[in-house]
């Protein structure tokens, strides 16, 4: 029996804890980290199950090559000869852009590192991406643009130190439990809440000011608070004079968005939104936290941008209790964009058009050609090879064939490519159409490093052997590098990752295994002396002054119409993540949310005659799934909620592909739908 | 008595490591300190409740309860050494004992006392909790104690394994009794006790509406710790794992926190709302419990109230009881 710490592998709050490990080797229970900073000894339901699905019996144990239409077992030589010669073969038809790799948030960030270098060192593509394209493209492109960081502006800890907090588009206990958890604690002790949420979300139960504005409405609620805050003399003058620019910009665009006019567009009360906006500039240390519900949107990127305004227009930003804080939704989405797992940006955020950077990274990795044109997000990846420009893909650790909107079109996309592998730990929905599986180890049986949503560097250290014979994602990347006739990516260790990482990126200049086996560093952390950094933009912005950068309320893509009168959002349960490949693995998680369900209100249910519990049908002009009917006032009248979890009625068979057009993020909080009873 | 120095103990306790697989605190790298085994990490019998379930060397959170292999049930077998387990607080092992009680009930409850039985447990006491905080003698439910009088421990048997254990250890001085330390933890203020009783009392009487568990359940995020780490939550759940031909059928840590726990095939759910599974955690502990054993099944050993993210421990519940429907008793309840 041993315990060994690490991160939990779920959602991006990085709370650490302890894997039991019992004498036979196998995991056998957790106990959380009570020295932790952030979790200090908390966990939620799915951290206090993260062992469970480890030692599943469904876990991938040997690779598998297709032969005569099936996955059928296969050495590890032939499947990684297979995986190298076969991407070789397709780039030597179709050239290197043919091929497309998807790294993951799952895995480390050594791993994504890897991942990064293996499409650009070796098969000199920028064709790289992972989830955060279906997360926070948005905020990694708004805050970018606005602040010059693409991150949480603050720490965790900074919630107990706020005197009001605005959650918009975050069910926090349910994604980001212990977060949501310190919200409650706060507000228990007098910090003032405002939550800006069309669903009865827990937090909305404890709130001062509870706004259900429509779907995709932010830009018109947030302009028209910007709105009240700039006519009533409560912005921020000097902030805004000494740390701000394009301030006129604003307040042209602002004008025009009076509560009157916002109320129409969102369905609030103009009062609502005159006192949210007075509660907000009120506080002296006002907190924005917000997730998918501002991210997720063919606006999403304005949606940021008009956030982050609105903390700067009064002046929260750069101090303990206040910014812009995006809740990261899995254990590494924050490392694999640090580690440049995405088509613009090399580790670090150093764009690949940028001809300095480009010769930087060919140097350090003794190759020349890198590509200097930004490559395809996972997005607009899936459309190259539904349009059959696209013809190899890898895959590591994600489940499009689940996750990414209108999963018809996915799937036929798939079908469509020359070659697919996936490398995961389960066979997932798109590893059913995969020519070669790999099988990769959990966090459980690895070394390496998390970040967290608050950019906060930690440990995942290895407690149990590779399962069957599955390894390493990152040793896999060296071997198919190797294949591939690359000889400059061998490593003993992902800790001699890090090396080159920290060599080569400067926000993580100062990480090294060594300084990680206390807490943990928050980037940007620039040397091996420095401290690490819990609050950016302390008395200017990473990119000098903050810009406002405001919007236009612009509609979603699909709206309610007579043939599709609800609107249909979706999102995660607190019980399972994603595609549920790891929690529907786990006994009481699985236990808790079996079936696929839809979220309708109880005036709607009445009106269509549905009970509560009763299975029905939910269309949208995608697709439809068989849904178990849960009558809630959790749902907004005229709004169904789905969860995306369920491989048997794939919310994203309903979802709509409308991409922000800077961030190319799906619309996934807003579609069409309509509902019928099931026989 | 034997009075022996920590170092002395800590000897002690290695000297046992061949006979026994021995249970004590050990400090993780992070400052957390758990029961575990020798190897794992220094040991720090200093410092208090430790931070995992207490009951947990004898009811692990994953426990296997029997193979099928070629058509035959292979029961898991007792285990091979006996457990000592060492540093519990008085708390601890009252809460040992009432599950001794309910897993020996109706029916005895063989995985359990696989583990139990041949056992051997050593509450540590006195003045050695954390921030020199003095812990309450159990003076029984354990087979030996360890009594600490700031400096040195002194070892006081309660029953023929623990009079066994207790010729074992090192030589030390010929201590004091400890009279003075049991006075000393006789006056120990006893204040979360009376707010309990009160709470129990007031549940009994019905007292308690139903939107306060609303409130209370408004609160909760239904992590499970409450339970996890409870030293009297017994609940688990049953699965099986087919691995080829052989099935392994495991218990699991439940909660009855969460609406699956109740959950009938039909979907109907008698505990199907969150006020409902929030009353029942503390009844069951304060009210039901009482009626069913004669006594309160919480033994105040602190966890679940230093363990809940949100702040509605089982101490903090019932505080808060005890000051709005307590009519008046608020500045006796709370002091």
């Amino acid at each position: 029996m041993k315990r060994v710490l690490t991160t939990c592998p779920y959602c991006g709050v990085g709370c650490n804890l302890y894997l039991v490990v019992g004498d036979d080797g196998r995991l056998a229970g957790v106990e959380p980290s009570a020295g932790h900073p952030v979790s200090r000894g908390q966990l939620c339901i799915k951290g206090w199950n993260a062992f469970h699905f480890v030692n599943h019996p469904d876990r991938l144990t040997h690779p598998l090559i297709r032969r005569r239409g099936r996955l059928v077992p296969a050495s590890w030589e032939e499947a990684l000869d297979f995986v190298a010669g076969r991407i070789r073969e397709i780039q030597d038809t179709h050239g290197p852009d043919s091929v497309a790799v998807f790294s993951s948030a799952k895995t480390t960030n050594e791993e994504n590192y890897l991942t990064m270098k293996l499409a650009r060192a070796v098969f000199k593509t920028n064709n790289v991406d992972h989830c955060a394209r279906l997360c926070h493209a948005s905020t990694v492109a708004g805050l970018a643009a606005a602040f010059g960081s693409g991150a949480m502006t603050n720490s965790v800890s900074c919630v107990e130190e706020a005197d009001l907090i605005f959650v918009t588009g975050s069910n926090t206990t349910e994604q980001h439990p212990i977060i949501g958890a310190r919200i409650i604690q706060a507000c228990q002790r007098g910090t003032k809440l405002i939550v800006a949420d069309n669903r009865k979300i827990r937090l909305a139960r404890l709130a001062d000011l509870h706004l259900r504005h429509r779907n995709g409405t932010d830009v018109a609620l947030l302009n028209a608070m910007m709105h009240v805050i700039i006519a009533e003399g409560l912005a921020d003058d000097e902030f805004i004079a000494s740390r701000t620019e394009h301030y006129d910009d604003l307040k042209r665009v602002v004008a025009d968005y009076p509560p009157a006019k916002a109320a129409q567009i969102t369905g609030l009360t103009p009062e609502e939104i005159a006192g949210a906006a007075r509660l907000f500039a009120s506080a002296d240390r006002a907190m924005i936290i917000y997730a998918m519900g501002i991210t997720q949107h063919s606006h999403g990127v304005d949606n940021v941008k008009s956030c982050a305004s609105l903390a700067m227009l009064t002046g929260d930003l750069g101090r303990p209790g206040t910014g812009v804080n995006p809740l990261r939704g899995q254990n590494n989405v924050q490392g694999a964009c640090d580690m440049g797992a995405l088509p613009d940006v090399y580790s670090g955020y150093q764009r690949v058009t940028d001809d300095a950077a480009r010769v930087k990274f060919e140097r350090a990795w003794n190759v020349r050609g890198l590509s200097g044109e930004v490559g395809l997000a996972s997005t607009t990846a899936v459309d190259a090879a539904a349009a059959g420009d696209l013809k190899a893909l890898y895959v590591i650790g994600e489940n499009p064939a689940l996750s990414h909107p209108d999963v018809n079109h996915v799937r036929a996309a798939l079908e469509k490519l020359e070659f697919l592998a996936v490398q995961d730990i389960f066979q997932t929905t798109t590893a059913d159409l995969a020519h070669v599986v790999l099988p990769a180890c959990s966090f459980a049986e690895k070394d390496g490093t998390f970040t967290s949503t608050e950019r906060r560097v930690q440990r995942v250290r290895q407690a149990v052997a590779p399962i069957g014979e599955s390894r390493p994602d990152w040793q896999i990347l060296c071997q198919i590098a190797s294949r591939a006739g690359y000889s400059r990516m061998q490593y003993d260790s992902p800790e001699a990752v890090m090396r080159e990482i920290a060599a080569l990126t400067p926000s993580y200049g100062g990480i090294a295994y060594s300084r990680l086996e206390g807490p943990g560093i928050q980037w940007p952390c620039p040397a091996v002396d420095h401290p690490g950094t819990s609050i950016l933009h302390v008395g200017e912005f990473a990119r000098g002054r903050g810009a406002f950068l405001p919007a236009e309320y612009r509609q979603p893509a699909e709206l309610p119409d007579e043939d599709y009168p609800f609107v249909l959002t979706t999102g995660r349960n607190y019980f399972h993540f994603h595609t549920g490949t790891m929690t529907r693995r786990s006994r009481l998680l699985h236990r808790e949310e079996r079936f696929p369900y839809v979220e309708i209100g109880p005036e709607d249910a009445r009106a269509l005659g549905i009970r509560d519990q009763q299975w029905i049908h939910v269309a949208t002009r995608r697709g439809e799934v068989r849904v178990q009917a849960r009558v809630t006032d959790t749902a907004m009248k005229g709004v169904l909620f789905m969860p995306f979890h369920y491989a048997e009625a794939a919310a994203n068979l309903l979802t709509i592909n409308a991409l922000d057009p800077e961030a190319k993020i799906p619309e996934f909080k807003v579609c069409a739908a309509r509902i019928r009873s099931a026989p | 008595m034997n009075s022996t120095s920590l170092q002395q103990v800590e000897d002690f306790l290695h000297s046992l490591a061949s006979d026994y697989d021995v249970r004590a605190p050990i400090l993780l790298p992070d400052g957390t300190r758990v029961l575990g085994r020798l190897e794992e990490g220094p040991l720090a019998i200093p410092g208090g409740p430790v931070d995992s379930k207490p009951t947990s060397p004898f009811f692990p959170q994953l426990d296997r309860v029997f193979a099928h292999r070629s058509g035959r049930i292979e029961m898991q077998p007792p285990v091979d050494k006996a457990l000592l387990v060492v540093g519990l607080t008085a708390e601890d092992a009252e809460s040992l004992a009432f599950i001794d009680e309910f897993f020996a009930s109706d029916y005895r409850d063989d995985v359990y006392f696989n583990k139990r039985d041949r056992s051997v447990v050593i509450v540590v006491s006195g003045r050695c909790g954390k921030d020199d905080e003095f812990l309450k003698i159990a003076g029984g439910n354990c087979d030996l104690e360890f009594v600490c009088d700031g400096e040195r421990y002194i070892l006081v048997p309660y029953t023929d394994s623990g009079e066994r254990l207790a010729r074992r250890a090192p030589e030390g001085e010929e201590g004091d009794s400890i009279a003075d330390l049991q006075a000393k933890s006789d006056a120990l203020p006893d204040d979360d006790r009376r707010v309990l009783e009160r709470a129990s009392r007031l549940l009994q009487e019905d007292r308690v509406p139903e939107e306060f568990w609303s409130e209370i359940a408004d609160r909760c995020i239904a992590c499970t710790a409450c339970n996890l780490l409870c030293p009297t939550c017994t609940c688990f759940e049953v699965f099986d794992w087919a691995h080829g031909e052989e099935i392994e059928r495991y218990r699991l840590w439940d909660s009855c926190q969460l609406a699956g726990f109740m959950r009938e095939a039909s979907g109907h759910n008698p505990m199907g709302e969150e006020h409902i599974r929030t009353r029942r955690r503390i009844h069951h502990k304060l009210a039901a419990d009482r009626t069913r054993w004669g006594r309160i099944s919480c033994f105040l050993c602190g966890r679940c109230d230093d363990v809940c993210p949100s702040g509605i421990g089982i101490k903090a519940v019932a505080r808060e009881i005890v000051r709005r429907f307590g009519d008046g008793d608020h500045s006796r309840a709370t002091a």
